[in-house]
């Protein structure tokens, strides 16, 4: 731009180079900083375009020629080009990004063939279907670690040295002499602890596959 | 239909269930399969094809024995193994010259097909036009120029539309970097007259340049970059209603909720209108004032609601009482 704005001033201010010679440097776009450029950039057409942004495209009804040529060809590609751009760049938000100027396109418009069936809907599972009918919500997850009031740590709620596993740890325990009473033998608080915590386990995972198994026979 | 095995390990897991239908689809990838027969034009408009929508294509080597319109299971095969939708399958012989086969599936099974004959005299490869071509994978600009693409009722014009926008159209984008508007597809078609009544099909790539033009819009130029390649449509496969009914299907949910009364204005302002309740004048906070505040006895309550009516009326006008005048 400046280069050319420079030209322009020199070859007015200077009147001696030859007559041909400005006629070059006008030529060469001399002349379109004075006056500048008024380069046509609106599309004219008996029938309008119809765009589609969300798929950058344009629709031209108008009829073509049967004997048309590369240079009708070109210029109605030009027309649907300019139009486009104008299109995109006046009705798109347009963002700047550190990696350039960005265009927010639109949802597509033409119906397009989808490539795989919309994935059917996964069958609710039994806690669920009772959920809703009891109107349970969902309990609001409170992280999956817990203060720990003795060594004032935060400690996971389950897994590797997990919280749920504290009662199994203990060095003393207290005999529970009804409980013995009534079976007859001796108990291991510590391991009824871990047996009951496996099985909880076990009756997740029944409960899962009964699920799934569910599913598949209604789905 | 091949049974569908029992995933071995996590990776393979992944694998499958990238396969699996999804909500929100990936892109559609193209296979390019040939067939018994080809011929040079083919491969060469193929090869260009391939470089053109790099990376979302992929092509076998092989000849085929496929005839796609006898029997398309193989192609569907092929789609299912390859996961991919959309194939060129290529064919030359005397009675089908130069034969570009554009077939799409929906869930594996065949949807559509439609033969292009490409014209060998006026065919011209990417390489023959010297130029810079653009960057790989980027969405081009496409348009589509003649009132046979827009007719209401499917025909052979308007199902070469649909295959072709979906063959070029690239990665679905929310938004687009302005310097990736590099090049523009038009597809043309002349109006039908009795001399040619099913004119050809004419696919033409531009670059695009952009010049000042002085207006805030910049003026745009083009330049041809090939392929160039003229069409005669041959045989073509409509979708199955039924098929295509619920290939078009949309999930539910996906489409964004229209935010109401937001609005951009001429100057690209985000404007929005806010709807306000009627105002409760009755707990309007006017100035205290000694005077004012609520007494304890009923009737002197009273008097006060009437001055506080009065002073809401007459706005300024009332003489403010002073302190301790009351």
């Amino acid at each position: 731009m400046s280069d050319s704005e420079m030209n322009g001033g020199v070859a007015l201010a200077e009147p001696s180079p030859t007559f041909t010679q400005l006629a070059d440097e006008i030529d060469a776009g001399a002349m379109d900083v004075k006056s500048p450029p008024s380069l046509e950039v609106n599309v004219h057409k008996p029938t309008p375009f119809t765009f589609d942004l969300g798929n950058l495209l344009a629709n031209d009804s108008n009829p073509l020629p049967s004997d048309v040529d590369e240079n009708t060809l070109a210029a109605t590609a030009r027309d649907a080009a300019q139009a486009l751009i104008n299109q995109l760049l006046s009705t798109c938000e347009i963002k700047s990004t550190p990696d350039g100027v960005h265009l927010v396109l639109p949802a597509a418009t033409t119906p397009l063939p989808r490539e795989k069936p919309i994935p059917a809907e996964k069958p609710p599972t039994k806690w669920e279907l009772f959920a809703k009918k009891k109107g349970i919500k969902d309990k609001r997850r409170e992280g999956k670690t817990v203060y720990n009031e003795e060594s004032g740590e935060w400690v996971p709620k389950w897994g590797y040295k997990g919280k749920n596993k504290d009662a199994e740890n203990e060095w003393l325990v207290e005999v529970d002499a009804k409980k013995e009473r009534e079976t007859g033998e001796a108990h291991d608080q510590r391991s009824d602890g871990r047996k009951e915590r496996k099985e909880k386990v076990r009756r997740n995972e029944r409960k899962q596959r009964a699920n799934e198994r569910n599913s598949r026979k209604t789905g | 239909m091949l049974k569908q095995a029992k995933p071995k390990n996590a990776r393979a897991k992944r694998a499958m269930e990238k396969r699996e239908p999804q909500e929100k689809e990936n892109t559609k990838t193209t296979l390019v399969v040939n067939g018994p027969k080809t011929s040079q034009i083919l491969k060469l408009a193929c090869a260009d094809i391939i470089s053109l929508k790099r990376p979302f294509i992929d092509k076998f080597s092989k000849k085929n024995d496929i005839h796609p319109f006898d029997d398309a299971s193989s192609l569907e095969f092929f789609s299912l193994k390859n996961d991919t939708t959309l194939l060129l399958f290529t064919f030359h012989s005397k009675k089908r010259p130069h034969s570009l086969t554009l077939a799409r599936t929906f869930s594996h099974k065949m949807l559509d097909m439609l033969e292009l004959y490409i014209n060998p005299t006026t065919f011209r490869t990417l390489q023959q036009f010297k130029n810079k071509k653009p960057s790989v994978g980027l969405k081009p600009l496409m348009s589509f120029h003649g009132t046979l693409f827009d007719d209401p009722n499917p025909s052979k014009y308007t199902l070469a539309k649909s295959l072709l926008l979906d063959l070029f159209r690239g990665q679905e984008a929310a938004e687009v970097d302005v310097s990736g508007l590099q090049y523009l597809i038009s597809i043309s078609a002349a109006e039908p007259s009795d001399a040619t009544p099913a004119p050809e099909l004419k696919l033409r790539f531009y670059l695009l340049r952009t010049k000042r033009s002085g207006q805030k819009l910049p003026r745009v130029e083009v330049e041809e970059m090939g392929p160039r390649l003229d069409c005669r449509l041959g045989r073509a496969q409509f979708p199955d209603a039924d098929m295509l009914k619920a290939a078009l299907k949309k999930p539910k949910g996906v489409e964004p909720r229209t935010k109401k009364n937001v609005d951009m204005d001429v100057m690209g302002d985000k404007v929005g209108k806010v709807h306000m309740g009627k105002q409760d004048f009755k707990d309007l906070q006017t100035r205290k004032m000694k005077g004012l505040k609520r007494a304890r006895d009923g009737d002197v309550e009273e008097d006060v609601e009437a001055m506080g009516d009065e002073g809401e009326t007459d706005g300024e006008g009332v003489p403010t009482p002073k302190k301790g005048k009351f």
